[in-house]
């Protein structure tokens, strides 16, 4: 029970959450993504065993972000109809206005658990991996972004070592944003070449090695779908269904 | 489409993706909470950076579909890499993606100039644009504050991807490493050491 998230098969999850999503969108009351928010935390804190200290860490700037949402549509909402609820100095907010900015906070705070629910719970391997066999990725893609993915850390040592190099020279560093964002381009460059000969050193070795890129019958590392996949797919149809219809049994 | 594609073609685009992976975690440095704060138009300046890399790959590659694919590679390696918006980042990815592609459609992949690369920028901002008017519910605001965010993304779309991107591609020229690709053929003329 506590494993089913993160033995669900990731592509299958990947397409349940983009639909959630893109069903989220078009409600603009402030009940929907609130119940949707809360049965997605339902969810994951029966069917996941993750470490909440780190998700809430992650949260954090979401919550930051739903609020400037929230006061950025009090502010500059379109339609500014209905009786006024709220008076701050001479700005009078209707109850329109309250309901969307709750309801674009609300779809911010749920989107995000959304993604971590998929973040704290999928092998980044293992996404990819299913990514080819149930959703037929062309190969070629599939482990080219692996070869990439696998280049992080020295790609990252790489970073380190230009920064170190540049301050050992005497190049001091920006202080403000725009002197930083031009500056990027001293560190860019000699870490883009540096990949494009790892790039170029990394495909001849798969190649050298038989990698032709044509799709293969059988894989190493078999992802499937099962009963658990069918089990959570309906129970995240369940939860979209009564966000959506929250009308019906919340009054 | 991919047939045409070599493989170290393929795995330039992931690498470039994690050094561009690695340059974003950086922004987020430069403005992650005062953005919070002034909500959702205060990303809008530097949104021009998420499509550098379909720009520049393109610009380097040049075959139909190195805008998207890149971008959606980038979109994929964020992922991987931990980034806590998620699976929704790879559709962004690839919207953005798709707008840039759709203007070297539109010129049949021939000219690479600087003017194409900025409208390719544009092409990212204004799909991105769209998507994110949908599922971020912009419909909300008043038409003055979208065309405000619009106007602004559209101008770092030009500016940061356009120019930035051909900026940097050209260094990276200037470097010598790019010999085998496209983007060197197109200059056999000019004797280059």
């Amino acid at each position: 029970m506590k494993h089913a998230l993160h033995k669900m098969n990731p592509s299958v999850k990947f397409l349940a959450i983009t639909v959630c999503m893109f069903t989220m969108a078009f409600f603009f009351d402030p009940w929907t993504p609130f119940v949707f928010w809360i049965a997605v935390l339902v969810l994951q804190v029966f069917l996941s065993q993750i470490n909440w200290k780190k998700w809430l860490l992650f949260m954090l700037p979401f919550f930051v972000t739903a609020f400037g949402y929230f006061w950025t549509t009090l502010v500059f909402a379109e339609e500014q109809s209905g009786p006024v609820v709220w008076s701050i100095w001479n700005m009078h907010i209707t109850e329109v206005q309250l309901n969307h900015a709750l309801s674009l906070s609300f779809r911010v705070l749920a989107f995000s658990s959304l993604s971590l629910l998929f973040a704290f719970t999928t092998n980044p391997v293992t996404f990819i991996l299913s990514l080819m066999q149930q959703l037929k990725l062309s190969p070629k893609i599939a482990y080219g972004v692996m070869v990439g993915y696998q280049f992080l850390p020295v790609l990252k040592d790489e970073f380190v070592q230009i920064q170190q190099a540049h301050r050992l020279r005497g190049a001091a560093q920006e202080k403000n944003a725009l002197q930083r964002l031009l500056g990027i381009r001293r560190i860019l460059i000699p870490m883009l070449a540096g990949a494009v000969r790892k790039a170029e050193r990394a495909a001849f070795a798969m190649e050298a090695r038989g990698f032709t890129g044509e799709r293969r019958s059988s894989y190493f590392q078999v992802i499937s779908i099962g009963k658990v996949d069918v089990v959570l797919v309906v129970l995240f149809l369940i939860v979209l269904v009564l966000s959506c219809t929250n009308g019906l049994w919340l009054s | 489409m991919l047939k045409s594609w070599k493989l170290k073609e393929i795995v330039l685009m992931s690498l470039f993706s994690v050094v561009f992976g690695i340059v974003y975690l950086l922004f987020v440095h430069v403005g992650n909470i005062w953005s919070g704060f002034i909500g959702p138009i205060a990303y809008e300046w530097i949104f021009g950076i998420w499509f550098i890399v379909s720009i520049i790959c393109m610009y380097i590659i040049r075959k139909p579909g190195a805008a998207v694919v890149s971008e959606t590679i980038a979109a994929a390696i964020e992922v991987l890499l931990g980034n806590a918006v998620g699976p929704r980042l790879i559709l962004s990815g690839l919207v953005q993606g798709l707008g840039a592609e759709a203007v070297f459609a539109a010129t049949r992949y021939k000219r690479f100039d600087l003017w194409v690369l900025m409208l390719a920028g544009v092409g990212s901002s204004v799909f991105s644009f769209v998507y994110g008017y949908f599922l971020g519910g912009f419909s909300v605001y008043s038409t003055g504050y979208v065309a405000l965010m619009l106007g602004i993304r559209i101008a770092s779309g030009a500016m940061i991807a356009g120019v930035g991107g051909k900026a940097v591609a050209d260094g990276l020229l200037a470097t010598g490493s790019l010999r085998g690709y496209a983007i060197s053929r197109s200059k056999k003329g000019e004797a280059r050491a």
